[in-house]
């Protein structure tokens, strides 16, 4: 089963101590991402989006660590632990921009300022590769030049500053996929762009998917992106992933009352501007002190006291997944 | 990058003249003038009125005060700067013989304190928190606020009195002058010199040290998986390394006015205790042309900063 899997977490559990008080930033997730086949994750700010992505690449800040639960790697050479290996070992370093690349959300600050664009893309194949530097130096510009760069060859030679930021989120991009990983990690690659951008980024990150068939962990807050790009959604809520599913499963029937509230929330181009777009009530809870039960039920319209335990997850196909006490009568009266 | 040094130096010039006149001033009003010292006070009072007019004719001192600014302003420039009180000696000259010196343990001074205090800046920021960090923590604090003579002054007692290991002063012996006999001389006074400066650099660069590593371009860097030592040194050093270089060329002046204090403790021959011999003895001209020279030092000094700063980080070559 495992051979068309590129990444499988399982019941993971990341907390971060602060102050000698302990936050559940993720607790309990577990999702598969397939070979060549991309993974949106979707959720609130603060639901633990980026911390699961760092927990991937244990990329981790000093106060937070793994609690429980696996992260394991399907190489060509077998499955790897994650979870299990030394923070910044030798066997983490060879997974890292070589195996599982990441792109951050802020490509203005992602870059080091000091050195050329060119150096910082031929830093990886230092690494990575035994390719020699003049092979490095023409495999950096034949990546810029994939990324549609023009005169890529001058731009190299230049630094962060004298790029744009889409041009900076493309250099990104060429860093990343500069060892052709089999995991891409996309942490909301164009939140901090225009618009039209944007379009050209997904184009270029469905381009790549195809062609090298990299799986891809794609973490956006924007509903679009995910109908757009997305073959699976995981949607997130402090911390667990309250549904999840293949885009049609999740999108046109959602079962969790967070998804769907989710899902109200997003105004539909066409529908004018009397469109009832519902805003979800209530604030996200304090992270330190979060809700014993279901972490949704102090902000849902359908909460009892069912709730107030924590809800097992259930399937309601092979593919889609709930985790509500009474998802199955709401369902029913919609 | 030639534009810039240019640039810049045409800013270091306006401001080497307004210098130079506040100079020309403060000689303008020390009491007497040439003609005044060139007399010997014992046949002061034969000689007539007339004859020091005429000789102050002679010397164009008679002339307007910006006349005689501008004559003695393009006499700066060629290097003639003018003679001594005692003994008539040409400045030029005492400075030509007294400068080696101080450069010496000036350039002594400031590697040492660059080398050493980032090398302990960067360790105590990777150790954050450690014991070694709180230690050098403390360490560093006392060195900025400890005055330096008294550093010297214990310096003295410890390792050239009581332990002998080094001499306790001068620059060298007559007859032993290859690098080896010389290297005992300057260790001391060197280090005390560089003390206040190596210690302000050391909790500059780990403050610089902590914030480069805090950025997130350490976080891309560590995510393609690059060895530590590169993520700290390559990237966050290179990046501390910006700051650091602007601390220690503000801080380039309290060198060469510590290295006037050192050089008296130390019996060093340098420029500096030639300073305070020049104001005991109420060597006017000597005095002035002395801090001429140590202000065009600091001006040329961050002259270099300013390049270096320039060189080292591709954001400020463009301004
Ligand atoms: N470096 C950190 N130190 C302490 N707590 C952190 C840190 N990073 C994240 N957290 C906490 O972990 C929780 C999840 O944060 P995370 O950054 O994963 O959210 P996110 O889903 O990525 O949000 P966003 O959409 O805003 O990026 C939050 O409660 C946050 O306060
Ligand atoms: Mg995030």
């Amino acid at each position: 089963m495992a051979n068309n899997l590129a990444l499988s977490v399982k019941d993971l559990k990341t907390f971060f101590y602060t102050n000698k008080r302990c936050n559940k930033a993720v607790n309990g997730v577990s999702f598969d991402i397939k070979k060549g086949k991309t993974l949106g994750i979707v959720g609130e700010s603060g639901c633990g989006k980026s911390v699961t992505a760092s927990t991937i690449m244990q990329l981790l800040p000093k106060l937070s660590r793994i609690e429980e639960g696996s992260v394991t790697y399907y190489s060509d050479n077998g499955e790897i632990r994650i979870d299990q290996l030394e923070r910044d070992g030798p066997e983490m370093r060879a997974i890292r921009g070589e195996e599982i690349a990441m792109i951050f959300q802020d490509p203005m600050t992602a870059l080091n300022p000091v050195y050329t664009v060119g150096y910082q893309i031929e830093e990886s194949l230092k690494y990575h590769t035994d390719l020699n530097p003049a092979e490095r130096k023409a495999r950096v510009i034949e990546l810029l030049a994939d990324m549609g760069i023009p005169l890529p060859e001058k731009r190299a030679t230049e630094y962060p500053h004298n790029y744009s930021g889409g041009m900076r989120q493309r250099a990104m991009i060429a860093m990343a996929m500069s060892c052709n990983p089999k995991v891409l990690i996309a942490d909301e690659p164009t939140t901090a762009l225009d618009v039209t951008i944007q379009a050209q980024i997904f184009n270029l990150m469905t381009k790549l998917k195809t062609e090298n068939d990299t799986a891809i962990m794609l973490i956006t807050h924007d509903m679009g992106v995910i109908a757009e790009l997305a073959d699976e959604v995981a949607v997130m809520y402090m911390g667990n992933i309250v549904e999840a599913g293949t885009v049609d499963d999740v999108l046109r029937r959602p079962q969790h009352p967070y998804t769907r509230a989710l899902l109200d929330s997003i105004p539909v181009l066409g529908r004018g501007k009397d469109q009832d777009i519902k805003s979800i009530r209530g604030a996200t809870p304090d992270p330190y002190e979060r809700p014993i039960g279901c972490q949704f039920a102090p902000r849902c319209d359908f909460a009892t006291e069912a709730c107030n335990v924590m809800p097992d997850e259930e399937f309601l196909s092979d593919t889609h997944r709930v985790s509500c006490a009474r998802y199955k009568e709401i369902f029913e009266n919609a | 990058m030639l534009t810039f040094i240019l640039r810049r130096l045409l800013i270091t010039i306006p401001m080497l003249v307004a210098i130079s006149f506040l100079v020309y001033l403060g000689l303008e009003l020390t009491p007497g003038d040439a003609v005044s010292h060139m007399i010997n006070p014992e046949v002061a009072n034969s000689i007539s009125p007339e004859q020091l007019a005429e000789m102050r004719e002679a010397l164009g001192l008679n002339k307007s005060f910006f006349e005689r600014f501008s004559i003695w302003l393009f006499n700066v420039v060629q290097g003639n700067f003018g003679h001594s009180l005692s003994g008539g000696v040409a400045i030029s000259t005492i400075v030509l013989d007294r400068l080696p010196a101080t450069l010496e343990l000036s350039i002594f001074a400031l590697l040492f304190s660059t080398v050493i205090g980032c090398s302990l800046g960067v360790i105590s920021a990777l150790k954050r928190g450690s014991p070694t960090d709180s230690a050098l923590t403390v360490i560093g604090m006392l060195g900025v606020s400890i005055p330096e003579f008294f550093f010297g002054l214990v310096a003295i007692l410890i390792f050239a009195l009581n332990l002998g290991w080094l001499p306790a002063g001068g620059r060298l012996l007559p007859g032993y002058d290859s690098f080896f006999d010389r290297l005992p001389h300057i260790i001391l006074p060197g280090i005390v010199l560089s003390l206040m400066m190596t210690a302000g650099v050391m909790r500059y660069s780990r403050s610089a040290m902590l914030d480069s590593l805090s950025r997130e371009f350490i976080r891309t860097a560590r995510s393609k998986g690059l060895p530590e030592w590169r993520i700290n040194l390559i990237h966050g050093f290179r990046v501390a390394l910006t700051p650091v270089v602007v601390l220690i060329g503000f801080r380039l002046p309290t060198l060469i006015g510590g290295s006037v204090v050192i050089e008296s403790v130390f019996q060093w021959p340098g420029v500096g205790s030639e300073l305070i011999d020049a104001v005991r003895g109420s060597d006017y001209p000597l005095v002035m042309m002395i801090a001429l020279l140590s202000v065009f030092a600091v001006l040329l000094a961050s002259l270099i900063v300013d390049i270096l700063t320039a060189l080292i980080d591709p954001r400020v070559r463009l301004g």
